[in-house]
Formats: structure tokens, sequence, C-alpha cells
């Protein structure tokens, strides 16, 4: 028995992992399942960002150049699919994978091979997805939306765009399930609700709202395809349908989906702000219940993105009324961020430069959110490039940055390694540069009343587009400098200490770095957890 | 370091696990077939 116990204690010091290839396609582990979406994540991120290419390519002058105006439309569909399906959510989920177990002392997730299966749906679902560009009539191009009766006019493609999408589905709500009970039942002793990092916390509301939203879109998408291939009607007019009742159950799940894209990088922020202020958060419960409101308020704002099919005025009034009502929480958190760095000892290395930049250019997307949400303007601004202006101020730089600076965070834990400081400074001062040149004019073309998703133009918009596609070119490559970065990091990086950044605490600067394969396999101390929630 | 409590109520934790996770699923699926059917009971009025 003394024997087998010794045994299992030297089983346990060193890092047993399976080796080749099914370490990581029989992959239950935490770390190689978080490692998986991350590069499932980045490869996706290159694909929808070459689409966007495409695009700005298009646009750069008026007159068709290069693609014709259906391939055009299948552009501006995929990209929004595989950016929002592909890239950002499995970024989040790699995120979480890799950081909530280790922030809240757990060994692993509490369903491991749930785990595995929910993220290998991903690739299927995406092979199929983009297989679709391949068949006759080429891939979905009604936009990412899926509005009857346009996209029921989808030819070959549309069975796999909708099979696809509730594989992303059953993929999204498994991956959320597993969170929520990992973090209901697997926390260390001692690490009670309100200790828990704001990450967690973030990602606790993000995987109630996914669990909420992601069957209704399933819902949808299941009635789309029995209008389409088994003569019911529930959005056909011809048949008695409703193809507006479409774009409410579409919206009641698409509008929680821009939180669930977006709560995740407050969480992100509030680790990053503290640490490179050296001062606890400021108002960390205030942040709790900000992230809370929010996403309360994401269940009762949907119609703001219709307001043009028409209803009545009451209905109007209140999901304006209720739309606004987000800045309250939202002013809170960006409060409260501002009020961490007050009179803190500031230092900007990358992950602080990608937080601040975050700052800004996110309530730059919030406050045309704002102007959006006001009906009457909104009529002006309905289907332009303001539109497109507002929601990628929100993704880019609001998302896609927070992402970034939770790699550049994290990655020396992750690693043992530093990653090469300067080059990642490199990296985020050319992508806020070109994400304004990109994504600013669009403003300026909107509010002038250029459509979006149109391949040509009126000669009027020529300059800014110019200037936009020209910015865009500079994005995208830019962020060729990212994976190189990180594969120069993972090779020849200086190896670092457990605290990677001096101000940095949680839990998962307690372990090595890098951590080992099973993280906490004995819990935490309570003396180790009061250190590490210091907020 | 204190005992492990990971594996002192492993088994009770195990049931929790299952316990919460199907309660969850249960709450995806309804929601996934609620909708189907209130637009069922919707088409018919």
């Amino acid at each position: 028995m003394a024997e087998h116990h010794a045994h299992a204690a030297a089983h346990d010091d060193h890092d047993h992992k399976p080796h080749g290839w099914r370490r990581w396609v029989y992959a239950t582990n935490h770390k190689d399942i978080g490692t998986m979406y991350l590069i499932f994540a980045g490869t996706m991120f290159f694909i929808g960002g070459g689409m966007a290419m495409i695009i700005r390519a298009e646009l750069f002058r008026p007159g068709l150049q290069f693609v014709d105006p259906q391939f055009f439309n299948s552009m501006t569909t995929m990209h929004a699919l595989v950016m929002i399906f592909g890239a950002v959510m499995p970024a989040w989920t790699g995120l979480a994978n890799w950081m909530i177990p280790m922030q809240v002392g757990a060994p692993d997730m509490a369903l491991p091979r749930l785990n595995n299966f929910s993220f290998w749906i991903l690739p299927f679902a995406f092979t199929l997805l983009l297989s679709s560009l391949f068949v006759p009539g080429g891939a979905p191009a009604g936009g990412w939306t899926m509005y009857p009766p346009l996209v029921l006019q989808t030819g070959a493609s549309f069975p796999m765009l909708i099979f696809a999408v509730h594989m992303m589905g059953a993929s999204s709500i498994l991956g959320a399930i597993n969170v929520v009970v990992t973090i209901m039942n697997m926390r260390a002793p001692g690490m009670t609700l309100l200790r828990m990092p704001l990450f967690v916390w973030s990602w606790l509301i993000t995987a109630y709202l996914l669990i909420a939203v992601m069957p209704v879109l399933a819902g949808a998408v299941t009635m789309l395809l029995t209008d389409h291939f088994f003569g019911t009607t529930f959005f056909t007019a011809a048949g008695g349908g409703d193809p507006v009742m479409f774009q409410h159950i579409f919206w009641f799940f698409g509008h929680p989906e821009v939180y669930i894209l977006i709560l995740p990088a407050f969480g992100i922020i509030s680790e990053i702000i503290p640490t490179f202020s050296r001062k606890p958060l400021f108002g960390y419960e205030a942040m709790v219940y900000a992230v809370a409101s929010i996403a309360f308020l994401s269940f009762i704002v949907w119609a703001h993105h219709m307001f043009t099919v028409g209803m009545p005025l009451a209905a109007q009034l209140f999901f304006m009324l209720s739309t606004m009502l987000i800045a309250i929480p939202t002013g809170v958190k960006v409060f409260n961020w501002t009020a961490t760095m007050w009179k803190g000892s500031l230092s900007f290395e990358p992950p602080m430069l990608f937080a601040l930049a975050f700052l800004f250019l996110f309530t730059i997307g919030g406050f045309s959110g704002l102007m959006l949400a006001m009906v009457p303007a909104d009529y002006q601004y309905q289907d332009t490039y303001f539109v497109v202006a507002h929601f990628h101020y929100v993704l880019v730089p609001g998302a896609v940055f927070a992402i970034m600076a939770g790699v550049y965070y994290w990655l020396p834990k992750w690693t043992g390694r530093m990653y090469d400081q300067t080059l990642a400074t490199w990296h985020f001062w050319l992508s806020t540069i070109f994400v304004n040149v990109l994504f600013f004019p669009q403003h300026f073309l909107g509010l002038a009343g250029m459509p979006r998703r149109i391949p040509d133009y009126a000669v009027q918009f020529t300059d800014w587009n110019m200037v936009s596609s020209i910015g865009g070119f500079g994005f995208g490559l830019s962020q060729l400098l990212f994976p190189y970065i990180i594969v120069q990091c993972v090779r020849s990086g200086k190896p670092v200490g457990n605290r990677a950044w001096e101000g940095a605490h949680g839990l998962e600067w307690e372990l090595p770095s890098p951590p080992p394969y099973h993280s906490w396999t004995t819990p935490p101390s309570a003396a180790v957890i009061a250190r590490g929630a210091a907020h | 370091m204190q005992p492990l409590p990971h594996t002192i109520d492993a088994a009770q934790r195990r049931r929790r696990v299952r316990r919460s996770a199907l309660l969850f699923g249960l709450i995806a699926a309804g929601f996934y077939v609620g909708f189907i059917v209130m637009m069922l009971v919707r088409a018919t009025r």
C-alpha cells in the first residue's frame, strides 16, 4: 500500500501526459484544450481576415475590380460568421480553459471529456462552412443574420450553413455548461464567489448568456431548415408566416451574443489594469454587478437592431430607453478602470498598452452605439457604413484587442518564457494606428449615406474608402507579427519566474511558469487565496 | 498545505457536477424546443 502511494506521488511529480497526436485528439487536460482553442481561433482570425482583405480590395475604388457581387456578398457573410463563431468565441473559450481552473484553484475543468468534445466539434463545423465556398451557387451570401426570405434563396450551401451553425451552437453550449459547472463546483475551499477574479466572474455570466441564447439561434435556424426543405412556413409570408418574427428571434439571440463577445474582455481588462497600475481594482463589487446588469439588460434591447421594420411607438421608446440604460453599468466600468489607474504607478508593457487602447476605442464604439440607439437617428444610420464602423470599433479594438492583451498578459505564464516586448509594442502601435485608419473613416462614409454590403459605390465615397482600405491592409499585415512573436517566445524567450509581472495578483501567479500539467492537484491554502485575491 | 478536499468528497462533487451539467443541458434544450413550440402555437392561432 505504502509502495503504491509512493509510486502515485512520484507519478504526480512529473508531467505525465500522452505524447504525439493522441495528446491532442484525446485531450482532456484544460491547458491542452485551451491551446487547441487558441490555435483554432488564430487560424480562423487569419482566414476571416483574408476575407476582409478581399472586401477592402474590392472597395478600394468604385466599380467592380476583383470579384463579382455574389462572391462579394459571400465574403461579407462568411467573414462575419468566421470571425464571430470561429475566431472571437473560440478565443474566449480557449482563454477560459487555460485560466479558469488555475484562477479558482481547481485541478481541471469539471467535465474534461465534454471539453474535448466541444472543441472537436468546431473544426468539423468550420470545414463544413468553408467548404460551402466550393459548392454550386457558392457560399451563403445573405448576411450572417440569415434573414428570410433572402436566405431561403441560398443554393446548395444552405443546409451546410444551417448544420454548421447548429454545430457551432452545440459546441458553445457544451463549453458554457462546462464553465458554469466548473466555477460552481470546483472552486478551492475559501475561494468565495466575491473573491473570484473578474475574468472568472465575467466568464460565469457569459456562460449563462450562452446557455440561454444559443438554443434560441438553433431553434431559429431549425425553423429556417424546415421552411426550406419540409414545406413549413414559419417565416414565409406566402404561407402565413412572418419574416419579421425571424428578426425578433434572431436578435433575441444576437444582442446577448454581442455581450458574449465583449464581457470576457471586461474581465481581462479588469485583470490587466490593476497589475500595471500596481493598485487593487477600484470598486470590485461594483464591477461584478455592472457585468451582471449589462447581461440582464442585453435580453431586453434586441429590437434596437430592427427599428426600421416598423413597430409601435411605445415599443420603439422602450427599446431605445432600455438600450441607453446599458450606458450606466458600462460607464461604471470605464470609470472604475480609470479610477484604478488614478495615482497608480503605471507602466506600459504590451498588455497594458492593448488594455488602454481597449478603454479608449471601445468607448468610441459605445458612443456610436448610443447614437444608433436613438430611434429617429437610427432611421438615418440604418444599413449604412456608420453601423459597420460602430460594431467594428466594439469588436476589433474591443474584443480582439482584449484577446491580444490577454495573450500577452498570460503568455509568460503559459510558456514560462517572456516574449520580445519591443516587437509586441510594435505590434500594438501598428495595430492601433491602422485600426483607426481602417474604421474611423467608415463613420464619415455612413453619415454621408454609403450603404453597407455593396461591392460598388458612388464616386463621392472614393477617398474615404481608399483610406479605409489602406488601413485594412496595414492592420492585416501587422497581425502577422502576432504569431511570429508567440512562436519566437515559445522557442527562445527568456525564462520567467512564477510572477511574470511584478504587480500581478491571482492564483495563477502562485503556480510555476509554465504551470505543471495538472495544476492545483492540492488546493491552494487560505493564505495563498487571500494573497491572490488582492482586490 | 491543507488536506485534499478535492478528493475527500470526490463522489459527492461528481454527483453535483453531473446534476448541474444535466440541469443546464435541460435548460438549453428547453429554450430550443420552447421557441419552436412558441412559433407553432402562434401559427395555429
